[in-house]
């Protein structure tokens, strides 16, 4: 490969507020200009913008990019806004390296910003369509049911202890304690403050999850011979990966991160990374939620499936153990506006590999890192692999004159009362209505719901049965061959107790989403379980569905009315 | 290959909304500009003495060359009509009772141009380059909101 190599050389970011009083602009210039004052440049110095913000549904500004532009400094400038969901803030530093790499610029200022208090009544509103809206969005599902799945999932297929997955939360909240930028950080949490803390969707309780923010965090890459002209300390950006897995979510096993693996394999050999274990010292896995930091460890190829929790528990993870994991304090201690908490992940790389985190410094002149995140449908998976190629410099040769990390503002955080109260505030909705249309097979699918009978589509490349069916397969990439008929039976592959709506609202009869495996077909589909005790459910049990009455079936994925028990089955 | 549709009544459409709405607050040179205005009727920009360039309304940098700004430079009342446009139906295409005119005014002491309503009663046609002045309301009836602004009327000039 041809493409040239690619330092970062400055670093900067806002504090993670709950509310703040800065626009995005704002957020986004603060933290450009945070990141070009570390590296004593000004804005004339960058050839090129690349920036990063999640769902427009959060700021609630339709092309946000545009809108944001002129905070990042992009007036007058080339600029790109790329967005791949949770993933977008480790993206958009791999579009910073390939805009540098291929020699189109020399000096790129890479932003991503968040402004998610603008969102009424919950953030979560911006996820629903995430779900599909004609097989899943009846279903009344929230952001929670996806985790939640993914979690018991993983906790069964190796009966893990849920101590040990929030040892991770304990861990990143006492690790954010340091960082002067952090929202939550707390240096007295214990693991039974998690344990006791509210059960949002069982197995996720309130301290499993990241905040809601507002944040921007910026960096600036440049090609070898700028930044040997700006820093003597640059830190490579020696490898980048990225991976999709398929968007069909309930068809994956949710088990381990396949897609984060995948990224992980194209980073770690662009990056000559053979024994990630041994030449891998700081991680910064993507932790929206604790267990995710672990799932994502092992998709990084840092401990074996199923093991990453007993290195949790074990203190390998801490910032003096074997394989410091978010330093930082992660999304679930620093905060989690969504894209800038991904980039923050590699600006607290940059700051270690630096020798320049402060109290949050890992010890033993680490030479080299793994940032990661995670998102779109819930499966991308970015990587980017940052080494310093020598180790920090013992004796600093220029040590940092603010504190650390360098270049955080403070920002202008609101209250509640303020933020309700505000001089000028403008509430508006969107108020844009739909009719999606189911399309080609899951019309016939519907129709066949009606007729009580779920229907696949086989594929005879892959020999996989499609349910939901889809008139092409994704993995062959040829149109499917025929319709078959499925048993209205299956097993559960995965569950669970949901005590609250989408905007967060507690419910009166908890529900039980599941992934179903529908026997005959390849991979699970999205149901709810009816007929049973919440806590006589178990992964594996064998279920049926409960159809309507005939009368009362419209053709829509609610003429299952639910799932239940085959009775005699299997426990 | 793709299926015909043999059966359109098979085809369904599910309707849905995204249930999202927001709630935007001015920021920091916004909540200086729509505070100043609320108090004192006046119009707040932003100068940028490296770049020559006064913006409004203010600004808390300048995406020129990100330097700091502050909300510190009054601008108008009067100045100069650079567009106008004149809109006769609404966001549903619906017929308007009267024709709204919008306008876009470079204030005096200002580069940068105002969006507003132009107050225009009389029957000369409105022409670019026009002076114009700003009309605030009372005091008493000021929210802190771009409406404390009624728009711009034509003046002698």
């Amino acid at each position: 490969m041809s493409a040239r190599r690619v330092a970062a050389v400055g670093a900067g970011m806002t504090r993670f507020m709950r509310r703040a009083q800065e626009t995005g602009k704002e957020l986004a210039w603060e933290a450009s200009r945070a990141a070009l004052e570390s590296c004593e440049l000004t804005l004339d110095a960058v050839d090129a913008v690349c920036l990063t913000s999640a769902p427009d549904a959060f700021d609630g500004v339709h092309m946000k990019g545009e809108y944001l532009s002129d905070g990042a400094g992009a007036f007058g400038r080339p600029f790109i806004r790329t967005y791949v969901g949770g993933g977008s803030g480790v993206f958009t530093a791999i579009q910073g390296w390939y805009t540098v790499a291929s020699g189109m610029a020399d000096v790129v200022l890479v932003v991503a910003e968040e402004k998610m208090s603008s969102t009424q009544p919950h953030p979560q509103a911006a996820f629903l369509t995430i779900f599909d809206n004609v097989l899943e969005r009846p279903l009344g599902p929230n952001l929670l049911w996806i985790f939640a799945l993914e979690m018991n999932r993983y906790m069964s297929a190796y009966g893990l202890d849920k101590r040990d997955i929030a040892a991770v939360a304990v861990k990143n909240k006492r690790n954010a304690a340091d960082h002067p930028a952090a929202l939550l950080g707390r240096s007295d949490i214990t693991v039974e403050d998690v344990l006791a803390s509210e059960t949002l969707a069982w197995p996720v309780q309130r301290l499993d999850v990241s905040p809601v923010s507002d944040g921007a965090v910026a960096l600036v890459l440049a090609s070898e011979e700028a930044a040997e002209r700006i820093t003597d300390r640059p830190v490579w950006i020696q490898g980048v990966g990225w991976n999709l897995d398929t968007a069909y979510w309930t068809n994956r096993d949710l088990v381990f991160p396949e897609y984060v693996r995948n990224a992980a394999r194209a980073a770690y050999a662009m990056a000559g990374v053979t024994e990630p274990r041994k030449q891998i010292h700081i991680a910064e896995p993507y932790d929206p939620f604790d267990y995710k930091e672990l799932h994502h460890l092992e998709g990084l190829m840092l401990f074996d499936p199923g093991t990453a929790p007993e290195a949790a528990r074990d203190g390998v993870l801490n910032r003096d153990g074997d394989l410091p994991s978010c330093p930082s304090g992660g999304l679930l201690g620093v905060g989690n506006p969504i894209a800038a908490a991904g980039l923050m992940k590699v600006a607290e790389l940059f700051w270690q590999l630096r020798g320049e985190a402060g109290a949050r410094q890992v010890p033993g002149s680490p030479e080299r890192g793994v940032a990661q995140a995670w998102g779109d449908l819930m499966q991308v998976g970015t990587v980017v692999v940052l080494g310093n190629e020598g180790g920090p410099p013992t004796t600093a040769t220029r040590l940092p004159d603010s504190p650390t990390p360098p270049a955080s503002t403070p920002g202008h955080p609101l209250t509640e009362a303020e933020f309700r109260g505000a001089t000028g505030a403008v509430e508006d909705a969107v108020d844009a209505r739909y009719a999606w249309d189911a399309g080609v097979a899951i019309s016939r699918f519907l129709g066949g719901l009606r007729e009580g009978r779920i229907l696949g589509r086989e594929c005879r490349g892959c020999e996989r049965v499609l349910v939901p069916p889809r008139m092409f397969c994704e993995r062959c990439f040829r149109g499917t061959d025929a319709w078959v008929e499925v048993e209205p039976t299956g097993v559960v592959q995965t569950f669970s107790i949901c005590h609250v709506s989408w905007d967060m609202k507690p419910l009166e009869t908890p529900e039980i989403p599941a992934v179903i495996a529908i026997d005959g077909s390849s991979g699970g589909f999205l149901h709810v379980l009816g007929e049973v005790d919440p806590q006589e459910v178990r992964v594996g049990m064998a279920v049926e569905a409960v159809w309507k009455p005939v009368a009362e079936r419209t053709g829509s994925i609610l003429d299952i009315a639910y799932f239940r028990p085959v009775r005699g089955g299997a426990p | 290959m793709i299926e015909r549709i043999a059966r359109p009544d098979e085809v369904r459409r599910w309707p849905g909304s995204i249930p999202v709405s927001h709630r935007y607050t001015p920021g920091v040179a916004g909540q200086a500009f729509l505070e100043t205005l609320r108090d004192r009727g006046v119009i707040l920009g932003s100068r940028c003495d490296r770049c020559r360039y006064t913006y409004v309304p203010a600004r808390l940098f300048c995406e020129r060359c990100f330097a700091e700004l502050a909300a510190d430079v009054e601008v108008g009342p009067a100045g100069v009509l650079r567009s106008f446009a004149i809109g006769f139906v609404g966001v549903e295409g619906e017929p308007l009772e009267s024709p709204l005119t919008l306008g876009l005014v470079q204030l005096d002491g200002a580069d940068a141009c105002l969006l507003h309503l132009v107050l225009d009663h009389s029957d000369e046609p409105l022409e670019i380059g026009r002076r114009v002045e700003v009309v605030v309301k009372p005091a008493g009836e000021r929210t802190g909101s771009i409406l404390d602004i009624e728009g711009f009327r034509p003046v002698e000039g």
